[in-house]
């Protein structure tokens, strides 16, 4: 029993994590309808230039801020080249530009920073485990989760009460309505890559003061997908609910389904719920009942 | 279809003919001859090459076929061409069965295997298609192949293929040469089969579905049956490519075959062109010969920057990515847009239109 | 020029398939290395010693005069890329002999090697490797991953379960003590002493858990730890590479899972210190060598090397791998010596002659190397350390054929 609680609490703080990069994702499906495959690598790049600051002598919170900076300034220049042109085109299209800037990104990471695993150090969270009644958790894990509740605060905050987080929902509801009324579409989906940045950026920071970063952070970004699957495409409070669920699901399908099978279910059990879930009730939890029915 | 001054059909037959004058059946045969003789004059280098270019033409002319037929979006089909690999590579090894008859037998698995996960087809499009398809993938390959089918045999087996177990009748398929025959032979079958399927009922029926499904359901076209049928045929023809592939390997593993190689067709489809079997055929050679000349071009550079030639796998995959993008961006319609575009400025010429 | 070259290559494809007929003053070696993939942690290091133990064979005068034209390419652990990288070898570069990486493309390459009549000396020890039933054309230069798993539990048991006091009550208890294995399930490397491992377990008694999961660029092992944990295991089996033992063993000391740990010899180097910091203290595992800097003879050379061909590489980042490198090359430079003094250096010719080794030894902390036309395998005795302070030191030499001298022959040989 102290098995099982143990593994859904690790799996909510995890997947606080996964639902920070789930929020960037529906984040800039709202905003512009682009289906963002790369999502995993703006997690990696994110990771490795906190690293990097931190390396280079900034204390951890400067180190953050740094990164937050140039994760918007890299959002922004992402959506100017590659982005404004795709606007338009058929789904296919867009989803492969995607496609492509993830492979490109992924390879310039591998290029520049190596595949070697790299720990911050010196170590941001103390390693020495943590108590509570029976069970045992690393303090980075509780640190992760408070970080990732709060930033998404934050981002609440900004969509509900900041002039530019309305005008984002403005333009994700209804465009032609928001251009009228004298928004600028343009900032609008540049902004939602900008924020995608920072979120992916901060999460992939706090998974690699979990144990480390290397490059199979990446393919954090096809989990993702699952996690906005179960939450609905285009709600944020499913994102967040979704990313959750899915770090409780990896844990428990891993401890228990492993078992059975020997193990190698961790990666592949979100996508089998996320098949499950496309048959039966596609539009996700809170997703809107859109879909095209064939 | 442009028919130059002076051709004229008399009969049905000719009119309906694929190739209808003289000039593109010269071309065909001119093709064939080309193909056939290209190791007597190159090198075992460019005969390696070629093979790894025929080995993408198959793989993509399932995803064509998919994506830009029927409108379906694929991302997985790499499973579909391991469990044809798979299939021929066990009823060789293990079964005991020619080669033919073992890719036979792999080609009807993986068009079954690939109508199974075309069923959500029925119910769903666009994105949710690509989460199925990109699930296919990863239950296929990462999770069945690498955990139970690799594992088939023990551990000593490992698939190995040493040259000389692939033998048809009696010719051991060993060495690029042989390779390349069988694997040209195969693919001119396989382009000349989908060309002429496209232009029956079936291929009409599939664009018809690409072009708008709602519209060819009202007009009777039953769009499930299709839409399985372009699963299965898609099925097939990786199948084919995986079958055609394990000759030139010393031995099959899942890592071939894994949601890299995926996107990888994709990208080769989208850089050809969309809709195009000219495309397929555009796409994989360009890919391919472009991530050649990189190899070349990037030696002479290593002396200055050393990091490229020992991180030059990711010089490889920055450059893919970067070509999708850029095609994207600025030829969305592919290189046989282009073609066409060519060919229409010497058939018209001197008029611009 | 470019063309000349190709249309000589096109003729040279047409002579018989016997690898290296070699040419006048040069002896080709490839070498296929992972400097980018999820091994590249130890295979950075290992490409290093390479380029630096061939430059020293050079300078020393070669095989009998010849030098050695060193091919080396990285293939990111990918099996596509090691098919690619063999065929390169063996109609390309046309190298008489390989020094091979991974297990999985080992293994797997084995019959083509065999049929190439291609020599294939591994930094993969794998135990099907050292049968020349089924695998003629394979070497490898140090204990095979059974004999290494056996040696450290065998060590572990009799010193620290038999003699710790720790253990006392449980041993006065009649209790059998508990092993739990961390490896990556679908990589070859990781499996391959597995079995053995469990036999072994059988035969001296241990309960054996569940295994668990651990890819080899895990970062968090947090589930399989805690799954571990229900079992309350004495002992913790880590067979991946440094990356991820670190990362377990760190997991592992944050969870408080007990156990003791014993490690591979590719998860056990200076780097796994410098990784797991203090969770690192009393972890057991396998060298085949020295470690770099020990005072052996020849690591004044290796010291001497290292500063010159990599200066850029400080030596507190240099590992045991570099040190591994030697010996492979010097083993597969003697083996050269010997065919060309006999006048056959090609693929046979050196097979051959590395089956004239008898109680041969490069130095630098590798217990003789003697191997037979019908035995693979370098030798029985396997060294055991243990990390003491951020030191490796000597817990003791294992001879495995001199305990089990029935099965060494017998059961042992060759899985």
């Amino acid at each position: 029993m102290a098995l099982f609680v143990e593994l859904v609490l690790s799996g909510i703080m995890v997947g606080s994590i996964y639902a920070l990069v789930a929020l960037g994702w529906t984040l800039i499906y709202k905003c512009s309808g682009v289906l963002n495959l790369a999502m995993g690598e703006l997690t990696l790049i994110g990771a490795y230039i906190s690293l990097t600051y931190y390396h280079w002598g900034f204390p951890f919170p400067v180190a953050l801020i740094a990164m937050l900076v140039t994760g918007f300034i890299l959002g922004l220049v992402t959506e100017r080249l590659v982005l404004r042109r795709m606007i338009g085109e058929p789904i296919l299209a867009v989803i492969m530009i995607t496609a492509g800037l993830s492979f490109f990104f992924r390879a310039l990471v591998g290029f520049v920073w190596g595949t070697d695993t790299v720990v911050f150090t010196p170590p941001v969270f103390p390693r020495e485990p943590v108590r509570f009644f029976e069970m045992v958790f690393a303090e980075i894990y509780l640190w992760s989760f408070v970080a990732a509740i709060a930033m998404l605060v934050i981002l609440v905050w900004f969509f509900q009460r900041s002039r530019w987080g309305l005008s984002m929902q403005a333009t994700a509801d209804d465009e032609m309505a928001a251009l009228s009324l004298g928004v600028s579409a343009k900032w609008v989906y540049a902004l939602a890559w900008a924020i995608a940045f920072m979120a992916a950026g901060v999460g992939g920071t706090l998974l690699g003061n979990i144990n480390g970063l290397n490059i199979s952070v990446g393919y954090l970004g096809l989990l993702v997908l699952p996690a906005v699957v179960l939450g609905g495409l285009n709600s944020i409070p499913g994102a967040i609910v979704g990313g959750i669920i899915i770090g409780i699901l990896q844990n428990l399908s891993d401890a228990y389904v492993g078992k059975l099978t020997g193990g190698g279910v961790k990666e592949i059990a979100p996508f089998v719920f996320m098949v499950i879930i496309l048959l039966f009730r596609p539009y996700g939890l809170w997703g809107w009942v859109k879909i095209e029915r064939v | 279809m442009y028919l130059p001054a002076g051709v004229y059909h008399e009969t049905y037959a000719a009119s309906h003919a694929w190739w209808q004058t003289n000039f593109v059946r010269a071309k065909m045969a001119l093709l064939v001859v080309f193909v056939a003789t290209l190791p007597l004059y190159t090198s075992l280098y460019v005969i390696s090459v070629a093979n790894i270019t025929l080995y993408t033409i198959l793989s993509a002319l399932g995803v064509q076929l998919l994506i830009g037929y029927c409108g379906q979006i694929t991302l997985g089909h790499a499973a579909f061409i391991a469990v044809g690999a798979y299939a021929t590579a066990m009823g060789v090894l293990f079964w005991g069965l020619p080669y033919p008859v073992a890719m036979a037998v792999g080609c009807l698995l993986a068009g079954l295997w690939s109508a199974l996960f075309g069923l959500p087809s029925a119910r769903i499009k666009g994105f949710y298609m690509i989460m199925t398809t990109m699930a296919a993938q990863f239950i296929t390959v990462d999770f069945i192949i690498t955990k139970y089918v690799s594992r088939v045999g023990g551990r000593e087996h490992y698939f190995s293929l040493p040259p000389g177990t692939i033998t048809i009748g009696g010719w051991p398929v060993d060495g690029e040469v042989k390779v390349y025959y069988l694997a040209s032979a195969l693919t001119l079958l396989c382009l000349a089969g989908m060309a002429n399927l496209l232009r029956t009922r079936v291929g009409r029926a599939w664009i018809a579905i690409r072009d708008n499904d709602i519209a060819a359901e009202t007009m009777g076209v039953n769009v499930v049956y299709y839409k399985l049928l372009a699963f299965f045929a898609a099925g097939v023809l990786g199948g084919v490519a995986g079958a055609v592939w394990i000759p030139s390997l010393f031995f099959v593993s899942p890592e071939h075959f894994q949601l890299s190689w995926s996107l990888w067709l994709v990208g080769v489809v989208l850089i050809g062109g969309l809709g195009s079997l000219h495309g397929v055929v555009f796409g994989a050679i360009f890919v391919t010969v472009i991530l050649e000349l990189l190899k070349f071009a990037v030696i002479p550079l290593s002396g200055v920057y050393p990091a490229l030639t020992e991180r030059f796998l990711y010089v490889k995959e920055a450059a893919f990515g970067l070509a999708i993008v850029l095609f994207l961006l600025y030829e969305p319609r592919g290189l046989a847009y282009r073609w066409q575009q060519v060919k229409n400025y010497f058939n018209l010429w001197p008029f611009a239109y | 020029m470019k063309r000349l070259a190709l249309a000589l290559l096109a003729l040279a494809v047409l002579l018989p398939p016997l690898p290296g007929a070699v040419g006048a003053q040069e002896v080709k070696l490839g070498s296929l290395n992972d400097l980018t993939g999820p091994t590249s942690d130890v295979g950075k290091d290992v490409a290093l010693g390479i380029r630096e133990a061939v430059q020293y064979v050079n300078d020393t005068g070669g095989i009998n005069g010849k030098k050695i034209r060193l091919f080396l390419y990285d293939y990111g652990y990918r099996v596509p890329e090691a098919i690619t990288t063999y065929k390169r070898f063996r109609d390309f570069d046309r190298v008489p002999a390989v020094l091979g990486w991974g297990t999985g493309d080992t293994e797997a390459l084995s019959p083509t090697v065999a049929k190439d009549r291609m020599p294939y000396l591994s930094h993969s020890f794998s135990a099907k490797l050292t049968d020349p039933k089924t695998a003629p054309y394979n070497f490898v230069y140090g204990t095979d991953y059974s004999s290494n798993a056996r040696a450290a539990m065998t060590a572990w048991f009799e010193e620290v379960w038999q003699k710790d006091p720790r253990f006392k009550a449980a041993r006065e208890k009649g209790e059998k003590p508990r092993v739990v294995m961390f490896y990556a399930f679908p990589i070859p490397y990781a499996t391959a002493p597995i079995k053995a491992l469990k036999d072994h377990a059988a035969l001296l008694g241990f309960e054996v858990g569940p295994d668990q999961d651990v890819s080899l660029v895990a970062l968090d092992t947090k589930s399989q730890v805690l799954a571990a944990k229900a079992f309350k295991p004495h002992l913790a089996w880590h067979g991946n590479t440094t990356m991820s033992v670190a990362a377990t063993i760190k997991d592992a000391h944050a969870l408080e899972l007990g156990a003791d740990h014993i490690v591979n010899n590719w998860g056990y180097d200076e780097n796994l210190v410098r990784l797991a910091g203090p969770a690192a203290e009393g972890v057991m595992g396998i060298a085949v060598t020295a470690f770099y800097g020990e005072k052996v003879p020849l690591m004044d050379k290796v010291l001497e090397y290292g500063k010159k061909i990599n200066p850029g590489v400080p030596p507190e980042a240099r590992m045991i791998r570099t040190v591994q490198s030697w010996v492979q090359v010097l083993m597969m430079a003697e083996a050269m010596k010997r065919a060309d003094k006999a006048g056959k250096l090609n693929g046979p010719g050196i097979k051959e002659a590395f089956e004239t080794f008898k109680g041969w030894t490069p130095g630098l902390g590798r217990p003789p190397i003697t191997l037979t036309a019908t035995d693979h395998r370098p030798g029985s005795v396997i060294p055991v350390y243990r990390i003491k302070g951020g030191k490796f030191e000597l817990v003791k030499n294992v001879d495995l054929k001199e305990r089990w001298p029935k099965q060494w022959d017998g059961e042992f040989f060759g899985y």
